[in-house]
């Protein structure tokens, strides 16, 4: 699968990532295409997670280069990578990452704020989305009196706030219980058949075979294997 | 308790920032305090030791030989407790040019006695006529040119040879010789020496004299000289030092116990999952409040230990400076101050620490295990949830809501603030007092020109000595007068003179003309107007122990003039008294004026009138102004070098709070980042959370560095012996409080802004993905 000019989303190209005498990535070439909904899989300590962040500009690789929706992050300074996230990438995280001290609205409002939207234009879009995803009742609620369920679909929300190029889950799952994972695993899914780029890192081989159309397994920070799958649901 | 020891200090290396800041703030915060408290304990100990070893005179009195009687004198001292004379006493106007003046010399048989036992620590004490001995400090220089022994005097006539050198710590001659050679001498007074049962304030020394003057002829007293002033004056500037010090040293102690409680606090918030594992381990709840408390204490107690040695050394500095001239050696902060140090500021450190490690303590392990350590929801939701509806930045609005979610940090770190602040507006105001004070007391600008007419006879001579004036007193005045510009005119005469019945040299000013142009204020009383009068600063009444009113005898060349202290006028000096022509005719008629202080019109060219000057009397030259003194220049610099070290004191504070709060909330400094905060705005937003606390101690730490400079000006002011007019005391006009509001949003952007750059630089990866 291809964007609408024929380019790949995301492109690595040999990309290697060292923490001290250990390399988390060992040259590792990949590339993802708009629509397409990607997971990767591995055991503890594969890198699946290195990969995520180098992807979403949160770490810069050690050699090799990672391309994203055309900007080559490694060209990128600090600043540059903070506007890159807030306008190509929308992260989803395993323990949500929500401000306790705001309301869920306001979690997912503060992503448009950052890029300068008024707070009521901001609000407005918040309010789409949470009637999106069906928690439009739970919009002044906070995140402690959230469920695990709702607070994912909050941090889904707020990672969708800007639109962007490819949305990023690390674990979406892991830290709910089974009916709450499996109503995110609907989100994700849908999110991706109307045309959402997705990459997902995983260790719940059901997430990836629902959600992804194919799923990379990692050992020892290199791609062991690629495969496309058919969708169950 | 083993266990303990390796845990706490294991959490003293884990939090390496926070241990020197704690560190760095007990040291400064300590040094200040037994500075203060080293001065205030041993501002008159020197003096009263040396006081108390020669058995000194507490009241030295000179009366006239030829109204009163020596055996009238013994008879009326029975009240006193201990008496020294009667002492024949003679002024000795002194022939050698390296020993200009006079010296005020006694005759005494002995050195020893119930009162003044003089401590004769260099050659013998004189025993026949033609020897002397000298009144000199064992600690004072002797350079060339000083007297030496075995060199000679020569005084009225007669040559005498110098076999001893004596300290009176009652200064209650310049020079001892055998009563024989005195009465050769031809005494004109009578020295007396007194000691009384109580004399331990004026009143009391006052009703001394009044006992031992009971009976005399009227007029036969000619001075005296009182120890407390001479106690006073020994004091004075370490007495100026200590309320400044003390404020700025319990202020620093203050925020020093406010870091400390903000630490451990943060620790304790931060560490509950440590806590429930130490418990889990075995720990019992007093060994982990004693970890907590351990966590502090070993900085506290180095930070202590430091200061003490320092502040040892700034005070034995200052105090050294201060009594050199009291022969007192050995001069220190005494052993008390140190102890109570040592161990009273680890114990408030400690004791400030203690109710967080009673939290510590009383948590259960499950409950610690399963604590987060980031702040409970719920706290400032309103806030936050109206701020994130604002126009403002978004960071910005964040920044503002983050001190409402944990208030009672925020609270500790407000209070750091407000004293910081307080401290910054104190020394503000007290720099301004000061350099108002000097710049009257100096009368710095008062004048527009100065020029000299050449020496009078006390100022130098020979080759190098400057021109003297060419026209007559009278016609050099005329010619300044006609000079273009010129609106007044005030000439001056000085005069070496002593105040009789005290070994105090005063310089005498007297003034004729425009003298009420140039500068000086009248503080009580008027100017002179008539012979036989004077006006004195407050320093010279305290240090003499005379009160506006008070008639006082000046004594020059073997003339006497008694005057009436008729005004007190703001300037510096204790040695220097100002009076006027008409009194200076009383005793020298003959001498002419020496200095003409000169206003002009504004706008008036000064060189042109020099010039124009010049042109009649080539010998008239033009002088420097009057300068400021060093002495408040040493204040000032101390103060403003306090302030800095509070100022710091109150960053560490807030950069202590900045570095608690940026750890708790990695989590979500991290998420901000993953979402495209920029590392400037994640700094702003840290900033912008402690400069509205900034903001917020600005108004708060205003009005309270206002009441301090209220107290503390006036106590300096008495240590120093001088009288500030109220309007001194008025220096905070309105623009300067709105610009010291700014001064706590310094402080907390100072501190704010290290920790908020290291958060800015989060490694969003790694933070995000460890729960």
């Amino acid at each position: 699968m291809t964007d609408d000019n024929g380019q790949a989303v995301v492109q690595l190209t040999a990309v290697r990532k060292e923490y001290g005498e250990s390399a988390a990535l060992d040259g590792v070439s990949l590339e993802i295409h708009a629509g397409e909904a990607v997971a990767v899989m591995g055991p503890s300590g594969s890198g699946k997670s290195t990969l995520l962040s180098m992807v979403a500009g949160l770490d810069r690789p050690t050699s090799g280069s990672v391309v994203v929706h055309g900007d080559d992050l490694g060209k990128l300074d600090e600043k540059g990578l903070a506007l890159f996230r807030r306008r190509r990438i929308g992260m989803i995280f395993q323990f949500f990452n929500l401000l306790d001290d705001l309301s869920a609205l306001d979690n997912v409002a503060l992503a448009a704020q950052l890029t300068g939207t008024s707070a009521a234009h901001a609000r407005k879009r918040a309010l789409e989305l949470f009637d999106e995803l069906g928690i439009a009742g739970r919009r002044n609620t906070y995140p402690s009196q959230l469920s695990g369920g709702e607070r994912q679909r909050v941090a889904v929300a707020r990672a969708l706030m800007n639109r962007p190029a490819i949305l990023l889950a690390d674990e979406p799952t892991g830290a709910l219980d089974t009916r709450a994972g499996e109503q995110v695993m609907d989100l994700l899914l849908d999110l991706n058949q109307i045309g959402q780029t997705l990459l997902l890192v995983t260790h719940d081989q059901q997430l990836a075979t629902r959600c992804a159309s194919r799923v990379i397994d990692f050992v020892d920070g290199q791609i062991a294997g690629e495969r496309s799958l058919e969708r169950t649901a | 308790m083993s266990a303990v020891w390796p845990v706490a200090r294991a959490a003293v290396r884990r939090r390496r920032v926070q241990t020197v800041v704690i560190g760095v703030v007990v040291l400064l915060s300590t040094t200040m305090i037994v500075v203060a408290l080293g001065l205030l304990a041993a501002s008159s100990a020197p003096f009263d030791r040396a006081y108390a070893k020669q058995s000194g005179s507490q009241l030295t009195a000179s009366y006239d030989r030829s109204k009163v009687t020596d055996a009238q004198l013994t008879e009326a001292a029975r009240s006193a407790a201990a008496v020294g004379g009667p002492f024949p006493q003679a002024t000795l106007e002194l022939a050698q040019p390296q020993m200009m003046g006079s010296l005020v010399t006694v005759g005494r048989a002995d050195p020893g006695g119930s009162v003044d036992r003089l401590n004769v620590w260099k050659g013998r004490w004189a025993d026949k006529p033609g020897e002397i001995v000298l009144n000199r400090n064992p600690t004072e220089s002797s350079g060339r040119g000083t007297p030496q022994l075995n060199g000679t005097v020569t005084a009225n006539g007669q040559t005498l040879t110098i076999v001893g050198f004596a300290y009176s710590v009652s200064q209650s001659a310049d020079a001892w010789v055998t009563p024989e050679q005195l009465n050769a001498l031809h005494p004109t007074s009578t020295q007396m020496l007194y000691r009384f049962t109580h004399a331990a304030t004026n009143a009391e020394l006052t009703a001394g004299q009044k006992a031992v003057t009971a009976g005399l002829p009227s007029n036969a007293l000619i001075g005296t000289q009182s120890y407390l002033a001479l106690r006073a004056m020994a004091a004075g500037e370490p007495n100026t030092f200590v309320p400044f010090l003390m404020v700025f040293g319990w202020l620093g102690l203050a925020v020093a116990v406010l870091i400390v409680a903000n630490v451990v606090s943060g620790a304790v918030v931060a560490g509950f999952k440590h806590i429930g594992v130490l418990k889990a381990l075995g720990f019992t709840p007093t060994q982990v409040m004693t970890v907590y408390l351990g966590m502090v204490s070993i900085p506290a107690v180095v930070g202590c230990a430091g200061g003490v040695a320092l502040g040892n050394i700034l005070a034995t500095s200052l105090l050294t400076r201060a009594f050199e001239n009291y022969g007192a050696g050995g001069t220190g902060v005494p052993a008390w101050v140190d102890v109570v140090t040592l161990f009273g500021v680890p114990a408030l450190v400690a004791l400030s620490a203690l109710v967080p490690a009673l939290r510590a303590r009383s948590l259960s392990a499950a409950q610690a295990i399963s604590a987060g350590s980031a702040p409970r929801a719920g706290r400032g939701l309103r806030v936050q949830r109206w701020l994130s509806g604002t126009r403002l930045p978004r960071s910005v609005s964040l920044g503002l809501g983050l001190p409402f979610a944990r208030p009672g940090r925020t609270a500790l770190t407000l209070a750091a603030v407000v004293l910081g602040v307080t401290s910054v507006t104190l020394a503000v105001g007290l720099g301004k007092s000061l350099t108002t004070y000097q710049t009257a007391a100096s009368r710095a600008g008062a004048v527009d020109l100065t020029i000299f007419a050449g020496p009078n006879g006390s100022g130098p001579e020979g080759p190098n000595a400057p021109p003297g004036a060419k026209l007559t007193d009278a016609e050099d005045e005329a010619v300044l007068r006609s000079a273009p510009g010129v609106t007044s005119v005030a000439a001056m005469a000085d005069l070496e003179m002593r105040l009789a019945g005290t070994q105090t040299d005063l310089r005498v000013s007297f003034y004729r003309g425009d003298f009420d142009q140039i500068g000086y204020r009248i503080l009580a009383g008027r100017w002179f107007d008539g012979p036989g009068q004077v006006v004195v600063s407050e320093r010279f009444l305290k240090q003499s122990g005379v009160a506006v009113g008070d008639t006082i005898t000046l004594q020059s060349k073997g003339k006497s003039v008694r005057a009436q202290i008729v005004g007190k006028a703001m300037y510096n000096s204790g040695e220097e008294v100002l009076s006027n022509w008409a009194t200076l005719a009383l005793i020298a008629p003959d001498l002419r004026a020496n200095i003409y202080d000169i206003n002009v019109k504004p706008g008036t060219d000064l060189d042109a009138v020099v010039k124009a000057v010049q042109a009649k009397d080539s010998g008239l030259q033009e002088a420097d102004g009057q300068d400021a003194g060093t002495f408040v220049a040493v204040v000032l610099a101390t103060v403003v070098l306090l302030t800095l070290m509070l100022g710091t004191v109150a960053a560490l504070g807030v950069f202590n709070t900045v570095i608690l709060n940026t750890r708790e909330r990695r989590r979500d400094l991290g998420m901000l980042k993953s979402i495209g905060m920029t590392p400037a705005q994640v700094t702003l937003m840290v900033v912008t959370s402690m400069i509205a606390l900034g903001a917020l101690g600005g108004l708060l730490g205003i009005p309270v560095g206002i009441i301090a400079h209220r107290l503390v000006v006036p106590a300096m002011a008495n240590g120093a012996q001088i009288e500030l007019p109220d309007f001194m005391l008025d220096v905070y006009p309105a623009g300067l409080l709105a610009l010291l509001v700014l001064a706590g949003i310094l402080i907390s952007a100072a501190g704010a802004y290290f920790p908020a750059r290291t958060a800015a630089r989060t490694t969003i990866a790694e933070v995000l993905h460890n729960e």
